[in-house]
């Protein structure tokens, strides 16, 4: 199965290529086993035919000898009659007795005369036809000397059979060497057939892969293959394809930008209706200070109504500061900037009688004292909503924790407050996946733009609940990322 | 199987000179009238009769020295040249000493050949070269290889030794037989095909020289007594014809020619010599022995 699998993940032109690979194997053993089979069989056919004649001779030779039992004649006629120089030799010959008493032999150290054959001697020899021993290489036939019907004695030939044998695997090598040769060749010839066939559904591939990674992109003209119109009109269909997707992007671009312009309106707008109503307020004051100023204590309102108000203009103008037009010459964020931060909050803190505590990254920030590349304006803007509001929704005398930690190659910033949870607004934005649009009422437009940071920086906003009471909002925003750094300038 | 070959032998040996008797005055004449100038030599195969190129010699030298075309004639065994040369078929013979003796009253000597200048030789026993044998009671059981039943040192030394040491000679070897050569038993002895054999000394001696790989393969466990070395004999009465004679001279003076020396050289031998007849009687004296046995 796991072959199997393997083999379905291989690229077409090389499983084709195996499966030729295989088939020709297939068809190489099957042709090299009958000629090897109809070889054994000639081979066979051949050695009979050579040793009945071999045998017929001296038969007829030494039947009148061994009809008067006279050794020496058989002795004398088989050396007489031994071929020197032929293929298949005869190493033994052997004349007995009916009852297989050797006669003689030429070799009559191995079978003395007049004595039994050997039992394991004969046991190689069967009655009617040559018997061929592969692993000694080696041939036995036996035919019985007749006399008038009846059987004087026998013959008993061993043959050296190392040169058929040796025929056969010259024949199986050679078999196996050109099957083998062409295999492969055919392989090739397959494999860059299949190539050729499949090399512009490659291309295809390709294109479809890379546009599914976002670059949609033509197929060039010199990709184009000269001989399948098959293909050239597949791709002709891709890139008109390609032209109609081009042409919906750049049309949901410029919706994008049309729908920006909006955004844009309604931010100045949400601005003017922003700054407005301090400015009713402001006015207010102003007309009581004119009228009452001389009042401490409605003098001391209108100055509380008057910085609240301006603080209120204050922040929006930041926002639009920080989301619209952040400083060119981003510096990145350093030890220096929570210093500022919490310099800039006091006023508020002190207001509501809160503590801010702030915890630093455990590693020292480097000779410049500063915290990776993250843009020190933007990231300031950030930890300063998010402080704001966290000091607004804490209880008078709470305390708020700043934590600062660097993970794994990123900033993780958590806020953590004592007051009652965020509304479901805030929630929102924060866990939504795509920023929304500009958030209505005031409460919303800090947490706004912070959210606008975050997704400029490629970071992560989330809220988890504190305890016992609160909220924490987390950030977090890679800590190494130059390219963050100028798209938030 | 003695008595198989013995019988066998004694019937074609019985049936041949009967017929020898029948036809041999007859055929004798028609063959003198037919071919009065050829000489027809019987050999034996006590020589080396399987080498073309002896034979050659033989005949070449024959020729040279008697002015007659050379008629050699070879048979399997000693009683088919017996035979011929009885029944007048062959002009002369050279024979083994023991047909001489058995037909010592139709034959008469012609010459005898001399080796290592004396007119004599031995019968050996031998067996294969890598056993422990060295003496002939240490044979008993063999399967045993004999030259021929006319042969004096390829038979009957043998026959004779064990029937003087008290044996049967039929039962004291398990199995014998027989190869119609000399050479041929050295041959069977040296492939192992029987234990031992009855070789002439003489040619186990030439052959010790001209096929070392074969001798080397045999040893002597016993060298006989000497007998008189088989001789050139003719029919008797045909000893004072011209053919008869000039073979005669040609052989008692093979000495002094090249050609005689060369067929001296191939057969080993130092030359021709005359001889009386009593030197075959030792062989004699071993038939006589071995009357009623064999």
């Amino acid at each position: 199965m796991i072959v199997l699998r393997r083999f379905s993940q291989l690229s077409s032109s090389v499983r084709i290529s195996l499966i030729v690979m295989l088939l020709m194997a297939a068809v190489s053993l099957t042709l090299s086993e009958r000629v090897l089979s109809r070889l054994s069989e000639n081979q066979q056919s051949y050695l009979e035919g050579l040793a009945n004649s071999y045998l017929g001779g001296v038969a007829a030779s030494v039947s009148p000898s061994v009809l008067r039992r006279d050794s020496w004649e058989i002795y004398d006629t088989l050396l007489r009659m031994k071929p020197e120089k032929v293929s298949v030799l005869p190493l033994e010959t052997i004349v007995t007795t009916p009852d297989d008493i050797t006669l003689a032999s030429d070799l009559p150290n191995r079978f003395p005369t007049f004595q039994p054959v050997r039992s394991e001697f004969l046991s190689e020899f069967s009655d009617d036809q040559m018997q061929l021993n592969t692993q000694s290489e080696l041939g036995f036939q036996m035919r019985p000397i007749m006399l008038r019907g009846d059987t004087i004695g026998k013959v008993y030939v061993v043959f050296d059979a190392s040169s058929l044998l040796e025929e056969r695997r010259e024949v199986l090598l050679a078999l196996l060497l050109t099957n083998g040769a062409l295999t492969i060749l055919f392989a090739g010839i397959g494999f860059l057939m299949v190539r050729r066939m499949v090399g512009p559904m490659q291309v295809l591939e390709n294109h479809l892969q890379t546009a599914t990674s976002g670059g949609l992109e033509r197929i060039a003209e010199h990709e184009f293959p000269k001989a399948s119109r098959d293909a050239r009109r597949m791709f002709s269909a891709f890139n008109t394809l390609v032209d109609a997707e081009r042409e919906r992007e750049m049309l949901v671009d410029r919706l994008g930008k049309e729908e920006r312009m909006g955004s844009l309106g309604r931010l100045a707008s949400g601005m003017a209706h922003e700054i407005n109503n301090p400015l009713g307020g402001l006015l207010n004051a102003t007309d009581t200070l004119d009228k009452h100023g001389h009042h401490e204590k409605a003098r001391r309102e209108a100055v509380t109504l008057i910085r609240r108000g301006l603080l209120g203009i204050r922040d929006i103008v930041l926002a639009a500061l920080t989301t619209y037009r952040l400083e060119k010459g981003a510096r990145p964020f350093s030890s220096q900037d929570l210093d500022d931060i919490a310099l800039l909050l006091r006023p508020e803190l002190k207001g509501r009688a809160q503590t801010l505590r702030i915890k630093r990254p455990d590693h020292k920030p480097d000779q410049r004292g500063d915290y990776g590349h993250l843009p020190a304006a933007a990231l300031r803007q950030a930890l300063l909503n998010l402080l704001l509001n966290a000091s607004k929704a804490s209880s008078q005398g709470a305390t708020i924790d700043l934590k600062m930690t660097e993970v794994q190659g990123y900033f993780l910033i958590e806020i953590f407050d004592q007051g009652e949870g965020l509304p479901e607004e805030a929630r929102q934005l924060i866990e939504a996946s795509l920023a929304s649009s500009v958030p209505k009422g005031s409460s919303g437009l800090g947490l706004w733009v912070v959210r606008q940071i975050a997704d400029e920086l490629d970071g992560i906003l989330s809220v988890r609940p504190n305890e016992p009471t609160g909220s924490v909002v987390s950030m977090k925003v890679p800590a190494y990322r130059k390219e963050a750094l100028n798209a938030a300038a | 199987m003695p008595s198989l070959y013995k019988w066998g032998h004694l019937d074609r040996r019985a049936f041949i000179a009967s017929s020898a008797s029948v036809f041999v005055t007859a055929t004798a004449v028609f063959a003198e009238k037919s071919d009065k100038d050829t000489l027809r030599f019987g050999l034996t195969p006590v020589f080396l009769n399987d080498d073309i190129k002896l034979l050659s010699a033989i005949r070449t030298y024959l020729a040279d020295a008697t002015g007659y075309a050379i008629d050699l004639v070879t048979r399997r065994t000693y009683q088919e040249v017996t035979a011929l040369l009885v029944s007048g078929q062959l002009d002369a013979a050279w024979i083994c000493g023991y047909p001489f003796v058995k037909y010592r009253k139709e034959l008469e000597l012609v010459a005898v050949p001399q080796w290592n200048g004396k007119p004599h030789y031995q019968s050996y026993l031998i067996a294969a070269a890598d056993r422990r044998v060295t003496d002939v009671m240490e044979l008993r059981g063999d399967i045993h290889a004999y030259s021929d039943p006319d042969s004096n040192s390829g038979y009957l030394v043998t026959q004779a030794l064990l029937h003087e040491k008290g044996f049967d000679p039929e039962t004291f070897f398990n199995k014998v037989l027989f190869t119609y050569a000399h050479r041929n038993v050295i041959r069977a002895v040296a492939s192992g095909l029987v234990q031992s054999g009855s070789v002439d000394g003489y040619v186990w001696e030439v052959l010790k020289e001209t096929d070392p790989d074969l001798v080397s393969k045999t040893k002597v466990v016993r060298k006989s007594e000497w007998f008189g070395f088989p001789p050139v004999a003719a029919v008797k009465g045909q000893l004072g014809t011209r053919k008869i004679i000039m073979l005669q001279k040609a052989l008692l003076s093979s000495t002094e020619t090249e050609e005689g020396r060369m067929m001296l050289d191939y057969l080993r031998l130092s030359g021709f010599g005359k001889s009386p007849a009593s030197l075959f009687d030792s062989v004699a004296d071993n038939v006589a022995a071995l009357r009623g046995v064999l």
